[in-house]
């Protein structure tokens, strides 16, 4: 792996390939399609990354710390350390950018259970980790999962931590939104169009990150309309809008199809946009301005959608991929 | 073969080597928890302060094999510490008690039971049950006393009187003719802290002298510490709450002091109420509105490290936090954290430097109340963990904002 000063291997060039882990002096990440056990590395504190950089890259970490420019690291050797972070890390991953999808077949992952079972993996590799109180912190989002083996493992860890656990599931977010309202029967549709969606901006499990958004461009009674419908994820609520050339749209409405949706009157001239700027970008406006699509970015999600459908059969899976649903 | 083997590395080893004795010690990766380093492995086995050659950081062989004997011989007090922290956590299931993170509470006291009965024998369970109703008793002032003390007519006035005496004959300090050399400790206090740079420091007043702008107008308010444009004396106070407090200069004195007595195992150590407000209201009127020295001081190092934060030149302290805080963008990312910012955490993502001198002037304080000092060698260890601190709030705040949103 080359070295640099302060970093080792390749850093993953996507955020949404990324799972990391937040070590003491360092912060460890995988490539979740790369595929390589050894994580990449950027360290900001060599003396505390010292400590336990030996677990991750065994013999190497001299070589790493020593100032050399190329490591090998070993092949062999007791990995269990690294392997419980590179669990970790998924988790922190797929919380952050599970594709959960219906349209394209990949389940929801039950946050209860992620959260239980990164509590559990956060206290095997506690010793390494930035935050001193990283186990306390993990917990305190903890309620007790429908699954008796990690129930019985996290009520342990809560009791050596002096955390008490509620047993209640939290309330579901209910739908906040008016029902009915886009008669997308009336008027005379003039353009359609999708765009697929930025989950970079809309918080994870809030839309549907397999489907499109839709639009349309409807003449209704001498007027030009703009309707925008995107189908909603495992967990809505935050507020939406989409953005198309100009206009902003709120969805803020469910249509008979149960798709988020909204419609907003736009000048005539839409019509006369070039085909590459018919596009519509679906944002959370608490959460993330829009940004242009990048045209790179659409191939990248269906890969992540791609590796995400096959991970409930993987055998190096975590326990919240593999009891998606 | 390298020559020098992380200490981490060598710990770890001779950890094993003491197998399933000490597993109510150790995480699922078998090495010691980090608690057990630092309440006992460090304090009370290791103890690198009178062994500085166990201290971390790379060992030579020698050392390291040193370091290894010493944990083996340690073995047995070790495994019967574990066995008194599984004898004392039964004995809480039992008594239902569910205050507080059991290893801060018992490990150090599990390894005193351990060095004085060994093993524990038939008569654990009694000694298990002592131990507990020591430790949980619930000694120290109370909010109630507090609320109780600084609202009794009896008193108001001659508090009142004595807030105005004391911020009366405040004089403000005056800058140094020679500047400190404060950017001499802050270089290497990371690796190498100067223990004699720190205390003339100490001695030679830095961190009073370091306060003097802050009398200037609008100065406490730039460092964050105040909305005011001039630092006022504080009032008393009738309440408080935790999740609603003013900027440090802002606050009441039952704000400043509500805080600390909410922690029902940090308030036994504090003193009594009268004592504690009579201190604090001395305390508001000081340098950087703290009492002792050594805070001041931090103020000083951390005000000058956390310039790293907001651009400029950095090297040593300020260089490391500049690179924690950097290094938070791409983690942010990762993780899928929002661009756009709440209003409520905006202040604080902004003016990241101000939001860093509130958190670490509120760690110093509780320390003072505590009467806990910080040594050379502790320094950076709060420059940076007062920044992490920063950091994960924050993250923690964007957190609860969106959930909230998404309740909404």
């Amino acid at each position: 792996m080359r070295v640099s000063r302060d970093a080792v291997g390749d850093w993953p060039e996507w955020p949404e390939n990324t799972a990391l882990v937040e070590a003491a002096g360092a912060v460890l990440a995988w490539d979740v399609l790369g595929g390589d056990p050894v994580p990449a590395a950027r360290i900001d504190d060599p003396e505390r990354a010292a400590e336990w950089l030996w677990e991750i890259y065994g013999a190497a970490a001299d070589g790493v710390l020593g100032g050399a420019t190329d490591v090998t690291v070993p092949a062999e050797g007791d990995w269990r350390v690294r392997d419980a972070c590179r669990a970790l890390a998924q988790l922190n991953w797929v919380e952050a950018w599970w594709p959960a999808s219906v349209p394209a077949g990949v389940p929801a992952v039950d946050v209860v259970v992620l959260r239980a079972e990164r509590a559990v993996l956060t206290s095997t590799v506690e010793h390494l980790l930035d935050d001193p109180d990283a186990v306390t912190r993990a917990l305190a989002s903890v309620v007790l999962p429908p699954v008796p083996a990690l129930a019985e493992q996290v009520s342990a860890l809560a009791e050596d931590y002096g955390v008490s656990l509620s047993a209640a599931v939290p309330a579901r977010a209910g739908y906040a939104l008016a029902a009915g309202g886009i008669g997308s029967s009336a008027g005379t549709t003039v353009l359609t169009g999708s765009s697929t969606v930025d989950w970079a901006l809309v918080p994870a499990g809030v839309v549907d990150a397999g489907a499109p958004a839709d639009w349309a461009v409807v003449r209704r009674q001498g007027t030009t309309v703009l309707e925008v419908s995107v189908a909603p994820g495992p967990r809505p609520g935050p507020r939406l809008a989409a953005r198309f050339a100009d206009v902003d749209v709120s969805l803020s409405e469910v249509d008979a199809l149960g798709r988020l949706t909204g419609s907003a009157p736009v000048p005539p001239s839409v019509l006369l946009l070039p085909p590459d700027r018919r596009a519509v970008t679906v944002y959370a406006p608490d959460f993330a301005a829009p940004t242009a699509p990048d045209p790179g970015a659409e191939a990248r999600r269906a890969a992540l959608i791609a590796y995400a459908r096959t991970r409930s059969g993987a055998s190096d899976a975590t326990l919240t991929e593999r009891t998606a649903q | 073969m390298s020559a020098t083997l992380p200490r981490g590395a060598v710990v770890a080893r001779a950890w094993t080597d003491l197998g399933d004795a000490v597993a109510p010690l150790s995480n699922g990766a078998g090495r010691p928890l980090t608690r057990t380093v630092k309440l006992i492995l460090d304090p009370l086995v290791l103890r690198p302060v009178q062994h500085p050659e166990f201290a971390a950081g790379p060992m030579a062989p020698e050392p390291a094999d040193a370091l290894r004997d010493r944990i083996h011989a340690a073995g047995p007090v070790l495994a019967a510490t574990a066995a008194w922290f599984v004898a004392l956590k039964k004995e809480r299931r039992r008594l239902r008690i569910t205050d507080g993170n059991p290893q801060d509470l018992y490990f150090q006291r599990c390894f005193e039971l351990a060095t004085e009965h060994g093993r524990p024998g038939a008569d654990s369970a009694a000694i298990a049950a002592a131990v507990l109703a020591e430790v949980h008793t619930s000694d120290g002032p109370t909010v109630t006393g507090l609320r109780g003390y600084l609202t009794d007519a009896a008193n108001v006035g001659e508090l009142t009187r004595l807030i105005d005496s004391v911020w009366a004959t405040f004089t403000a300090p005056r800058p140094a003719p020679v500047p400190f050399p404060t950017a001499d400790f802050l270089a290497t206090c990371a690796t190498a802290p100067d223990q004699g740079l720190f205390s003339a420091l100490v001695s030679g007043g830095a961190g009073t002298e370091g306060a003097a702008e802050l009398d200037r107008p609008r100065a406490a308010l730039a460092h964050g510490l105040t909305d005011r444009d001039l630092p006022a004396r504080p009032v008393l106070g009738r309440s408080a709450s935790k999740g609603n407090l003013p900027k440090p200069f802002d606050r009441s004195i039952m704000e400043r002091l509500f805080a600390p007595l909410t922690n029902t195992f940090l308030r036994a150590v504090l003193a009594e109420v009268p004592a504690l407000v009579r201190q604090e209201i001395t305390r508001s009127a000081g340098p950087w509105q703290l009492g002792d020295e050594v805070s001041r001081v931090l103020m000083v190092l951390g005000r000058e490290a956390s310039t790293g934060l907001v651009g400029g030149a950095a090297g040593g302290a300020a260089a490391r936090l500049r690179s924690r805080w950097e290094r938070e963008a791409y983690v942010h990312r990762a993780l899928r954290m929002p661009s756009a910012v709440p209003p409520e955490v905006r202040a604080d993502v902004h003016d990241v430097r101000a939001a860093y001198l509130r958190r670490l002037w509120v760690r110093v304080h509780g320390r003072e109340l505590r009467q806990e000092t910080v040594t050379a060698d502790q320094v950076w260890d709060v420059l940076d963990g007062v920044l992490r601190s920063v950091i994960l709030d924050q993250r923690d705040r964007l957190r609860s904002a969106l959930e909230r949103e998404a309740m909404a």
